[in-house]
């Protein structure tokens, strides 16, 4: 266990050293925000949505932009050429378990990449003026709540990831991989459209995936648009989600690393 | 001719890895279709957006889901340009008898991206079976000209971050916001979000002149004499012009990165 954590030490560290990359990159995310926030209140102007005001809407648009590494799904960082190119060969005679590195590496990654970024946007979202700003959470029960569901869902999103692992193993083909699970999980999780401005009946079948435990539920809990006991439910599930997820793909990657040629090098 | 050559070396590796090269464009026009569920997603919640209706914005979706994947797939060289001049690999080209822009269009073609513009195009023909469109000549042309003006326009965003690339070695990341915000934006009508985005969006990145200005004409909605709006494609096509001006300038005070 003390050697994962160094390894998450070691990623979270290097990561923050990125800080010009870490800056520009929170201006994209910045106007992306923006940019959302601007399309939504046009279609929010016409027509209101059940449950779903538009302050609650800027606030869950902000938040997944200062949050936009938990949405999206990364493979860790040089897992893709290790794959590829055998280096990963080095990481097997280390007396570790593989999946267990990449998955502390690319842990460190994400939190380091969020702690870098999340702070700015949220301040600059809070002091912006009436219809983009981020309201304060509904409650402190709210807060705590959005808390922990935020970082089952960090862990949800590295897991997903290491699902793109487990599909570059398979194919050779890190992009491929990665494109397909993100388009999932971004379309049934609410990276591309809220989840509330989708169709009621599609939503019910999104409650028992995991995708929507992501990019969603956290979000939905800070701006209040669910009650404490469904939060709490929700919570549960998606807790539920994460350990069979990480209980299937390490049984996936398993049986994936059995088999594992590495081509010369 | 040399322009061919490079075609058809590039036609031979993907064939080479043809695997991959499917693979990746499957995936590429899963997230195009992923885009285009989320718009058709929208409109189940809401009827319209401003004026505009499902349909109108599947038209415009499909403009630039036609346009830019061409436009990634042929001349990504200029896309890729920063890392000529980072790795000092320009200073080789420029030696070269043969003219600069050749030579990026040739370095680079991604075939992968050809399975986008399928999404784009099937996309734009649905909607011009259920838009309600009484197709005249002059309205054929418009609507040829917004494929060809926004294909010119990220032609022109993509040479000119190439050009701003000589300056700064590195690839500016927030030029994306440029490349992928006007992207982003086009998917749905110009004129909905709030005021400063729009004219930015029209005047100063001519993103409205293959999104709802030629689509107003072909509609025949809005305020503005429909010549106007008609003639806004060629309006924007012009953009591409002055960045291609930048990037020869800038080629003229290249210093070279010592590489």
């Amino acid at each position: 266990m003390k050697s994962y954590f160094g390894i998450f030490k070691m990623q979270f560290k290097g990561q923050l050293q990125y800080r010009a990359k870490a800056i520009s990159g929170l201006t994209t995310q910045f106007f992306w925000g923006l940019f959302k926030i601007y399309l939504y209140l046009a279609f929010m102007i016409n027509q209101a949505v059940d449950g779903f005001t538009t302050s609650q809407m800027v606030s869950y648009i902000w938040l997944g932009q200062a949050f936009f590494a938990v949405s999206f799904i990364s493979l860790p960082k040089n897992s893709e050429q290790e794959i590829v190119k055998g280096d990963v060969c080095y990481k097997f005679i280390r007396p570790l378990n593989l999946y267990n590195q990449w998955f502390f590496e690319s842990f460190g990654e994400k939190l380091a990449n969020i702690l870098l970024r999340c702070f700015p946007i949220i301040i600059i979202a809070l002091i912006l003026p009436s219809p983009l700003t981020l309201s304060a959470p509904t409650s402190w029960v709210h807060f705590i709540l959005f808390l922990t569901s935020l970082i089952i869902s960090l862990f949800l999103s590295v897991t997903l990831g290491m699902v793109a692992v487990y599909l570059t193993i398979k194919t050779l083909m890190p992009k491929g991989a990665l494109d397909i699970v993100n388009v999932i999980s971004g379309l049934l999780g609410g990276f591309y459209i809220p989840l509330p401005f989708m169709p009621q009946s599609i939503q019910n079948v999104l409650n028992y995936l995991p995708f929507r435990y992501v990019s969603d539920l956290p979000f939905r809990i800070y701006s209040g648009s669910l009650d404490i006991s469904t939060s709490i439910i929700q919570i549960a599930i998606s807790l539920a989600w994460l350990f069979a997820l990480i209980f299937v793909v390490k049984l996936l990657m398993h049986f994936a690393l059995k088999k594992t040629i590495v081509q010369g090098g | 001719m040399l322009y061919k050559k490079y075609l058809k070396m590039h036609l031979k590796s993907s064939f080479e890895y043809r695997l991959n090269t499917i693979f990746v464009g499957v995936s590429q026009s899963l997230i195009t279709v992923g885009e285009l569920l989320a718009l058709y997603f929208m409109f189940q919640t809401f009827e319209s957006v401003g004026p505009w209706g499902f349909y109108e914005c599947l038209l415009m979706f499909g403009i630039l889901m036609t346009a830019y994947p061409i436009v990634e797939c042929f001349f990504r060289g200029y896309d890729n340009f920063s890392l000529l001049v980072k790795f000092g690999e320009l200073d080789r080209l420029l030696v070269r008898p043969v003219n600069i822009h050749y030579q990026i269009l040739g370095s680079k073609i991604e075939f992968s991206k050809i399975g986008r513009v399928f999404v784009g195009i099937i996309a734009s023909v649905i909607a011009l079976l259920n838009l309600n469109i009484t197709f005249t000549f002059a309205k054929i042309l418009v609507l040829i000209a917004s494929y060809l003006c926004a294909i010119c326009f990220f032609l022109g965003v993509f040479v000119l971050s190439a050009g701003i690339s000589v300056f700064t070695i590195e690839k500016m990341e927030f030029l994306n916001i440029i490349t992928n915000g006007s992207k982003e934006l086009a998917n749905y009508p110009i004129n909905i979000y709030t005021k400063w985005i729009t004219r930015f969006f029209t005047f100063v990145l001519p993103v409205a002149c293959f999104n709802y200005l030629p689509l107003s004409y072909l509609m025949d909605v809005g305020n503005l004499p429909s010549w106007l709006y008609a003639i806004s494609p060629i309006f924007g096509m012009l953009f591409a012009v002055p960045c291609f001006a930048f990037f020869n300038l800038s080629l003229k005070k290249y210093q070279g990165t010592g590489t």
